[in-house]
């Protein structure tokens, strides 16, 4: 590909990537845009200056949302990390593997639906823990199978090595193994903090309208036709996203380069 | 004698690995012990350093039993084929890893690894990555992380086997340097002839599981199994 049509390229890419997101900021900022005219007639902070007050529930959704996604997030990784250990090092590898994939065999909603009952009988419908524990069910064993690469041979190798030299198996866990995850437990906390962000057919259901994160007031909105309101949820919805690829780019990528 | 083995027996489900090994080694000797791969040499030394559990037999160190102890309080080091530094330390905390491990104070720490980088001629790569040094620097630092310790046996296990002719060659001389330094005790394995006859004090030899100790080295060049003589009649017949 020549250097000319490689610019065109990575300029549309851009655009492609870029405008969405600004349209969708933009949005947030006006508070009647009617066909036929090119530009809205008013634009306004209500919708920014609402959020801050707290009068529009958007915050508390904000809140809501920080905090299930943080905890499902730091509840898989830790799961996640010593399952895989364990599924990894098993003689029945493959079956117990095959077991993790599960969950992804049916879409999050039907799942929802088919789980509902039991939190039902344990009365966890409509709670913030019923919520962070349906979530898991999808981004616990999405933890452990990323984490299975990690559990190779060499690793075991190096387990062993430690050992000999007097290492404790505590020692080793937290001297030898956590710094050398420590790239990919960070990817997989991003990941399963971003699952849990987005999630919404699960959150839906076991939280039966009580539990209000953002993706929830996104479609809230966009079921009232409240285009501007939809547009700030959805804004601070892709804000995480956006800040963790930063993150993500700046820190761990060029660490492990 | 410092190491005793008894009648150490091992299997993998149907296949036995080592049957009824027993041997003695002297304080300050090393024991090469040659074979080819898939004899049991490895599985041994992994027994006698408690990376494998054996079936039946007993290890001796110092007259008392290690048999039921954990690898880590065996105090006995085995060295893998590779050299396995830790990828997140630098030389120098590679080395530094088993005092660390000991509690050792920071400043008692400093001085030996400083005193074993000057011995290992590592002193210029002491703040180096693992994946900034050569393949064998980095068994060198495999060697002082493992000497730092002076553990009262050494296990290793065909280090050298992953390196060039030539570096393999500097690092028999610096270990033949070093185990005289040290008073090393210890056993190397090896699938190399002349590595065997090379580095040991004494020499057995290991075939299905079964080993075989020589009293000197001309009863291990007679025995015809150790290819000693067809190595001979190689060269003669050039």
């Amino acid at each position: 590909m020549s250097s000319k049509r490689k610019i065109i390229t990575a300029v549309l890419l851009g655009i492609l990537c870029i405008v969405p997101p600004i349209i969708l900021l933009a949005l947030t900022f006006f508070e009647s845009w009617r066909f036929p005219d090119v530009l809205p007639a008013t634009y306004s902070t209500d919708s920014w200056q609402a959020l801050f007050r707290g009068s529009n529930n958007i915050g508390k959704s904000l809140l809501t949302s920080f905090l299930v996604a943080a905890l499902v997030g730091i509840l898989a990784v830790v799961m996640g990390f010593f399952t895989s250990m364990i599924v990894s090092y098993h003689k029945q590898r493959k079956l117990l593997l095959f077991l993790t994939y599960l969950p992804f065999a049916l879409a999050p909603v039907i799942f929802a639906v088919c789980i509902k009952f039991y939190f039902l009988k344990l009365e966890l419908t409509g709670t913030f823990i019923g919520v962070v524990l349906a979530q898991l069910i999808i981004a616990y064993p999405y933890a452990t199978i990323a984490f299975t690469g990690f559990w190779n041979k060499r690793i075991q190798e190096y387990q062993l090595q430690a050992i000999t030299l007097g290492a404790s198996p505590g020692y080793t866990f937290l001297h030898l193994l956590l710094p050398m995850a420590k790239t990919i437990i960070i990817v997989v906390l991003f990941q399963c903090f971003l699952i849990s962000w987005f999630e919404y057919g699960l959150t839906l259901i076991i939280g039966v309208g009580k539990i209000n994160t953002l993706p929830m007031k996104v479609f809230q909105y966009l079921s009232e036709a409240n285009m501007y309101q939809a547009s700030l949820a959805a804004s601070l919805l892709i804000l995480p996203p956006i800040l963790l690829l930063w993150v993500n780019k700046k820190f761990v990528y060029i660490k492990t380069t | 004698m410092l190491l005793k083995v008894e009648n150490i027996k091992k299997s993998f489900g149907e296949r036995t690995i080592l049957q009824s090994v027993s041997f003695d080694l002297k304080a300050h000797e090393t024991l090469s012990i040659l074979g080819k791969s898939g004899c049991g040499k490895s599985t041994l030394l992994k027994v006698i350093a408690g990376l494998e559990a054996a079936d039946s037999g007993n290890v001796l160190l110092n007259d008392q039993s290690i048999i039921d102890l954990l690898p880590n309080l065996r105090n006995v080091v085995y060295l893998f084929q590779e050299p396995l530094l830790f990828p997140h330390l630098n030389v120098a905390d590679n080395i530094a890893f088993g005092l660390k491990v000991r509690k050792t104070p920071n400043a008692d720490i400093k001085k030996s690894v400083a005193q074993t980088l000057q011995n290992l001629e590592l002193e210029a790569h002491a703040k180096k990555m693992p994946h900034q040094i050569s393949g064998g620097q980095k068994q060198r630092v495999a060697f002082g992380r493992a000497l730092i310790l002076n553990p009262p046996l050494l296990l290793l296990d065909e280090p050298f086997s992953s390196l060039d002719v030539e570096t393999r060659a500097a690092m028999q001389a610096l270990y033949k340097r070093i185990a005289a330094e040290y008073n090393i005790t210890a056993l190397f394995v090896t699938h190399d002839l002349k590595e065997a006859l090379t580095m040991g004090d004494e020499i057995a030899f290991m075939e299905n599981g079964i080993l075989d100790v020589y009293d000197s080295k001309a009863a291990f060049i007679a025995d015809s199994r150790t290819g000693v003589k067809g190595e001979r009649e190689f060269w003669d017949g050039l």
